[in-house]
């Protein structure tokens, strides 16, 4: 079912929305979007339909640095606004690793558990984005609680679960069902956006997928070419709303046995590293190759997902200018040309 | 919330052993009963200091205590090898996936091992010993770099009166009273013959030793398919989430460390 409401009304439910729930959304700061913590009062200036945050959407559910072997306070009741569906592919991945197998992590679960999710279509997508090069689209289908199409003067929204549900119950009876024709609208604004993405990609259009890229040209000595510029500073890995893993370092103080959680970058030169200065992937080319591995063959031959959503976010972060798309393209001419 | 993974538990240290000169067994008896398999491996923490991963070289079937086989090599090892007996550490797990031992019933099982790679060998025989008629022939091969290098220098006269188990040791180097092979590991598989339709490989050593080892059983006539190796990577979690421990597709804390070899055979590097 999908409904529309204007902005005004969507304005006021959110600001009563807001007193028991903190609410991120994305907010203007340096020509850039990043997510914010909102105040009531700021719930109007929310920006919706444009591009994806800077920051990527794993930092609400997995932190940067978190103690873990003492628990501080309960998650708060928490809504981000805004969130692309670059972001909503990339957290079906986290939820692979931290909700699945044998171990849950706990600290994962709540802050999962304890966030809506109201996600919005991306009808200004940047030059860096790629996702259409992935099979995906501009705008989300499913895994949101909640989605805001902006339209005319308002919003189509869409509930995608049972938590969406219940959180619109209380102004459900005031929403209108959407006229067709704001449908067709909206799916011609999904439409163009999505060209947009296909154009601006036209140039890193390879004839195989991806995976069969990076597994075929395993040897390509472009992989040591492209890897030149690269500082080794990890800020692929960082930004990139797919890359979960961790490091567990053991501190001084709290607790009994006190370790930190702490993101880590397999790009650099220890990741790896075994007893006695053995290492598995000692250059440096061979780590950025592994990530281009992880990426397109190995997560989808575990989860049947490619770990990578074309979010562009790696592109804009490089130091050393490697553009993925360009690498990509580079290792696939040998056999296309 | 629901329980921690992450927590490791007490153990005191109750005895050191020194089984080297950089090499020692720590006998830990942890305040609560962690139970193993045989190839499963334990995250041992001192706090402040650090977390690795060893898997355990007694028996699973004692489970009040644990031994643990260590070689000072680093940071966190050197730390362990300068603490005394009654010192408290931390342990978590156990993790992974052991040896299958029924794919080893009514079978002669090769059991190739080097240097301190013995440790969780030890395990293994202790536990095929436990369970000897469901085993056809066990054949342990093991080499050290000297007489010295050697560790579990006082059980092997028990072993060697041990129905059905054959031992052959080598060293890289020998010394006055040695008696037995001098040579690479590998050169006692020449010395054995096994029934190869009807045999499984046990791999655990060095890196340099787990290659030479597989290519020389793979020479001899073994199917990748029936030689285990135990995988040595670079552990964080230990749960199959840190991401440290990659093996390809795979996470050796968590499909490993005990692998077959077909399993992992095509994967890129996997001896380094």
């Amino acid at each position: 079912m999908k409904f529309y409401i204007n902005r005004t009304d969507w304005g006021k439910f959110l600001g009563q929305i807001s007193k028991t729930y903190r609410i991120y959304a994305p907010q203007e700061i340096a020509n850039e979007l990043a997510y914010q913590l909102l105040a009531p009062e700021n719930v109007a200036q929310t920006i919706y339909g444009t591009y994806r945050a800077v920051q990527p959407f794993k930092t609400f559910f997995s932190l940067p640095q978190e103690k873990v072997t003492v628990v501080t306070s309960q998650p708060e009741k928490t809504i981000v606004l805004g969130v692309k569906n670059c972001d909503l592919k990339a957290l079906q991945i986290l939820d692979k690793i931290f909700l699945e197998g044998d171990f849950v992590d706990p600290f994962y679960r709540e802050r999962r558990e304890n966030t809506l999710i109201i996600s919005s279509d991306c009808y200004q997508p940047k030059d860096t984005c790629f996702c259409t090069l992935l099979d995906n689209n501009p705008f989300p289908e499913k895994d949101f609680d909640l989605n805001v199409s902006p339209i005319d003067n308002g919003f189509l929204l869409e509930v995608g679960s049972p938590k969406g549900e219940s959180f619109i119950a209380s102004i459900r009876e005031d929403l209108k069902e959407a006229t067709s024709d704001l449908i067709e609208e909206k799916e011609n604004k999904r439409k163009e956006a999505k060209k947009r993405v296909v154009e601006v990609n036209r140039e890193f259009e390879t004839k195989r997928p991806f995976s069969a890229i990076v597994k075929d040209e395993y040897a390509s000595p472009v992989w040591e070419e492209v890897t030149k510029t690269c500082v080794e500073c990890g800020a692929c890995t960082n930004i990139c709303p797919s890359c979960y893993c961790f490091l567990l370092v053991d501190t001084e103080n709290g607790g009994k046995f006190p370790k930190v959680k702490f993101w880590d970058s397999c790009q650099h030169t220890g990741f790896a590293r075994v007893a006695a200065d053995v290492n598995p992937r000692a250059k440096l080319y061979e780590r950025l190759r592994n990530r281009y591995l992880c990426k397109y063959e190995y997560r989808p031959e575990n989860f049947g997902i490619v770990a990578c959503t074309g979010c562009g976010r790696c592109v804009e972060a490089c130091q050393g200018k490697i553009d993925k798309r360009e690498v990509i393209k580079k290792l696939s001419e040998k056999e296309e040309k | 919330m629901a329980e921690n993974p992450y927590l490791p538990v007490e153990a005191k240290i109750e005895k050191i052993i020194d089984e080297t000169s950089n090499i020692k067994t720590f006998v830990l008896k942890p305040s609560r009963k962690i139970k193993f398999e045989t190839g499963q491996f334990v995250q041992l923490t001192i706090p402040g200091i650090g977390e690795a991963p060893f898997t355990p070289s007694s028996s699973p079937y004692q489970t009040e205590k644990i031994e643990i086989t260590i070689m000072k090599v680093g940071l966190l090892t050197g730390k362990l090898h300068e603490m005394r007996e009654g010192e408290i550490i931390g342990i978590r797990g156990s993790y992974g996936q052991g040896y299958p031992f029924d794919d080893f019933y009514n079978k002669e099982v090769l059991v190739l091992g080097g240097g301190v790679g013995m440790a969780p060998l030890r395990s293994l025989l202790l536990t095929l010993l436990k369970n000897v008629d469901k085993f056809r022939r066990i054949v342990l091969c093991y080499g050290a770099k000297t007489p010295e290098d050697i560790v579990y220098k006082d059980a092997f006269p028990e072993w060697k009166k041990k129905r059905k188990l054959e031992i052959l040791r080598s060293v890289d180097k020998a010394a006055p009273g040695w008696e037995e092979t001098e040579g690479l590991v590998t050169v006692l598989l020449d010395k054995v013959k096994m029934d190869l339709r009807n045999s499984v490989a046990v791999v655990c050593g060095p890196p340099i030793m787990m290659k030479f080892g597989t290519l020389k059983l793979l020479d001899l006539g073994y199917k990748p398919e029936n030689i285990y190796l135990s995988m040595e990577k670079n552990m964080s979690c230990g749960l199959g989430k840190c991401g440290h421990c990659a093996l390809g597709k795979y996470y050796v804390c968590k499909d490993g460390p005990v692998f077959k070899y077909d399993l992992i055979k095509d994967v890129p590097d996997i001896w380094l």
